[in-house]
């Protein structure tokens, strides 16, 4: 059916029937198809941004002349007559073009400051952050070595560049000192410090400048010295870049270096150990001085309790230490501050430090000095009840010490015998040896029976202007053996790393110093293994005393978790009081 | 942006991170010629809507990169840079926009388009530059040529790509702590 009307198909039609055909035309009207447009508009991306300037990079550098006699970067050139300080400062722009270093293969290991945890503006996270990795520094005009760092060392330089508090506690011979110097020569090169104050112990001051003239000899350096006029115009130069100043000085010129118009951009204290006594003067005046970075260079943070730290850190961020404070605590509150490696960490490539105890047994002459000795100290000691102090115990502990060195009465030494013995397979094997103890007398002692060796002796007795003789025949005289030296004389400043056996023939009251002692043979440069024999009575003083620093190594280690430390604490008063089973007042020494 | 005749030669760094969580994020790192930062502009977040994802389709990467966020970098940049690096090929549709040449540094780019070669990028010439391979468009590479002599200390040309993207995730960081303090 279409429009109404029915119309009838037959079926049997075929497709020549006239019946099939429309008998007129029909209209089809169907409604138009009306498409809807729907519009999508794309809002335009909306993109915001920020941005950071870094003007110090760029901007108001200091320039210093590098090894190559160009000007190391920046616009502006100083220098200065150092009299004779050992720093190597330029002036005056090269008109040369500037030479291209030869392009160094690129690193496998990319060292990269990071800022540390408070440095919180994004600015100045972003702008340590975005610095080149040390790697890529390393032979430019920015940080020209004489010789490779270790990575280890770039590793140091990177966590200092950024920090305003901070303790570079290296074991020894790990060169904090290069690391210090060339973190300062960054930081002056890139303006980010102008002036740089480096306080050290007096004998350390020529060590400074030497290592200055290596690994930054276009710095302009001074040690403050000379009249008083010549300081006080040292102090106030602006163009000495970086002065250098000993602890015993500050006391004389404390009223240049707290002069309310000076201020230095960077402080530096070396051995820092120095100020763990908050009450001393020395400690006094540091924190007095007008700084805005405050660094802490030492082997030893702590020496005798974690509350040494508390001095060191009153001096880089007043309040973050408090005495008292527990020893996690304490860990944690440092650990961002505080850098220690430990040669066993970094140098992978450095000869094993092989200890052998020798726990020895005493000759039967000393045996029975020592064990009259002991029990008439203890009953002098407990006979003096209020009036027992520290001294007397530690005159008592000094004396068996020597006992257990040598009989007073026969020279009869368990020590001495082992230490001959052990000397011929030292000398056999044309190796060199060297021997330390607390005391001149006992080198004396020991000198007869090891002259065959070929002795030498460097200690308190030998003056000064032979001591650097001496080293150098020991060095290079085949035929001398043996270097006998006292702790006091011989732990420090002193490079023998051709030695390979170390003799402890007695110990020192702080495992600290005994490391600063083995650390002279085994250090950077070593020719191989390096083996010390720690000598120790058995039954005697020397015994106990051990065994409470052993317990206080382990305190050692949970304060420097991460750096596997050797001990490097000393005993406290209660502790020489215990030695001996008597009660004393409370405090700590100094040991 | 300051003039780059008279000032320090400097040299500029750009890359887009894309990230599943946060979006894409665009960083412009300038760098003096020893390699230190003058200058760093990052974007913050940018999430595509849908309509975006569908009406720009496999262009929107291009658009993104070599147009979007690039242009906005360039244009907030204070300091001129002599040569932008890239390591993103979309990047060198900015050519046309940037107040400098456009390098794609090959090394850089490897890492995620594999191997760059020269018939993949027709119309660019390969320049040696700080120990890598850079292309740049043909009718700039004498340019190149000239500019990077004064860049002649600069050390690395793929490591700051790197900076760009720990200081982008050093910036998120932040504001995510701001967030969740606020």
């Amino acid at each position: 059916m279409l429009d109404g009307i029915q119309i009838e198909i037959d079926a049997a039609a075929t497709v020549a029937d006239a019946a099939l055909k429309p008998a007129k035309a029909f209209n089809l009207v169907t409604d138009p198809i009306r498409p809807k447009a729907l519009p999508i508009r794309l809002k335009p991306l909306e993109i915001k941004s920020v941005g950071y300037q870094f003007p110090r990079a760029g901007g108001g550098v200091t320039v210093f002349r590098n090894r190559s006699g160009q000007p190391a970067t920046g616009p502006a050139t100083t220098g200065t007559d150092d009299g004779g300080s050992g720093g190597a400062g330029g002036s005056g722009a090269s008109s040369a073009p500037p030479a291209v270093p030869p392009r160094r293969p690129k690193p496998e290991k990319l060292t990269r400051i990071r800022p540390p945890a408070d440095v919180v503006k994004i600015e100045d996270r972003l702008f340590y952050m975005l610095q080149p990795p040390l790697e890529l520094l390393v032979g430019s005009e920015q940080l020209d070595f004489p010789f490779d760092p270790f990575p280890y060392q770039l590793d140091g330089i990177a966590f200092l560049f950024p920090r305003y508090a901070a303790v570079l506690a290296d074991e020894m011979g790990l060169g904090k000192t290069m690391q210090a110097i060339s973190t300062i020569r960054l930081l002056l090169c890139s303006g980010e410090v102008r002036s740089v104050l480096l306080i050290c112990p007096k004998p350390l001051v020529s060590n400074w400048l030497r290592e200055f003239s290596l690994w930054a000899p276009e710095i302009p350096v001074a040690a403050i010295g000379g009249t008083a006029p010549t300081r006080q115009y040292q102090w106030t130069s602006p163009d000495i870049a970086v002065k250098i100043a000993n602890y015993e000085l500050l006391m004389r010129d404390r009223d240049s270096v707290l002069d309310p118009d000076q201020h230095f951009d960077l402080v530096i204290l070396d051995e820092a150990q120095r100020i763990k006594n908050q009450r001393n003067s020395t400690s006094m005046i540091v924190r007095q001085i007008s700084r805005t970075r405050s660094w802490a260079l030492t082997g030893t943070p702590v020496e005798n309790s974690p509350e040494d730290l508390v001095g060191i850190f009153e001096f880089l961020s007043p309040g973050v230490l408090r005495p008292e404070m527990p020893m996690p605590m304490i860990a944690q509150a440092t650990r961002d501050h505080m850098l220690r490696r430990t040669k066993d960490m970094v140098l992978e490539d450095m000869p094993p430090k092989l200890y052998r105890d020798a726990e020895l047994e005493l000759t039967p002459e000393q045996w029975a000095t020592y064990e009259k000795a002991e029990s008439e100290g203890v009953v002098q000691l407990e006979n003096l009840e209020q009036q027992l102090t520290i001294q007397h115990v530690f005159e008592l502990v000094l004396r068996l010490k020597q006992i257990c060195n040598f009989d007073p009465a026969t020279g009869s030494s368990a020590k001495l015998e082992r230490l001959v013995a052990d000397m011929e397979e030292v000398a056999a094997s044309g190796q060199k040896a060297i021997i330390f103890s607390q005391w001149v007398d006992s080198v004396d002692q020991m000198r007869p029976a090891l002259e065959r060796f070929g002795t030498l002796e460097y200690h308190g007795r030998i003056p000064h202007k032979q001591r650097e003789g001496v080293i150098q025949q020991f060095k290079e005289d085949p035929s001398k053996h043996v270097i006998m030296m006292s702790y006091g004389a011989g732990s420090v400043g002193l490079n023998l790393q051709f030695c390979r056996y170390v003799f402890l023939f007695d110990r020192w009251w702080n495992p600290a110093i005994e490391d600063q002692a083995i650390n002279r043979a085994h250090r950077i440069g070593a020719a191989g293994s390096v083996t010390v024999t720690r000598m120790l009575m058995t039954g005697t003083i020397e015994q106990r005393i051990a065994t409470v620093l052993d317990q206080k190594r382990e305190m050692f280690d949970e304060l420097f978790a991460d750096s596997r430390a050797p001990g490097s604490v000393g005993l406290s008063r209660q502790e020489i009081f215990g030695l001996f089973n008597l009660r004393g007042p409370k405090g700590a020494i100094a040991a | 942006m300051t003039s780059g005749a008279a000032a320090e030669p400097a040299i500029g760094f750009y890359t887009v991170e894309q990230s599943e969580f946060t979006g894409w994020t665009g960083g412009l790192l300038v760098l003096n010629g020893g390699g230190r930062p003058l200058e760093f502009q990052c974007t913050l977040p940018i999430r595509p809507s849908r309509a975006h994802e569908i009406l720009y389709g496999a262009t929107l990467r291009d658009y993104l990169i070599g147009d979007a966020i690039g242009s906005l970098l360039l244009s907030r940049c204070r300091n001129t840079p002599l040569l932008v690096c890239c390591d993103q090929p979309e990047a060198l549709q900015l050519d046309g926009h940037a107040p400098c040449p456009l390098a794609l540094v090959c090394e850089a780019a490897e890492t995620d388009e594999g191997p760059i070669t020269a018939d993949m990028l027709p119309g660019y010439d390969e320049i040696e530059f700080a120990g890598s391979q850079i292309r740049v468009a043909i009718e700039r590479a004498d340019e190149v040529r000239q500019t990077i002599q004064r860049l002649a200390n600069l050390p690395d040309l793929t490591e700051p790509f790197g900076r760009i993207r720990e200081a982008i995730g050093e910036a998120q960081k932040q504001v995510a702590r701001a967030r969740s303090a606020a």
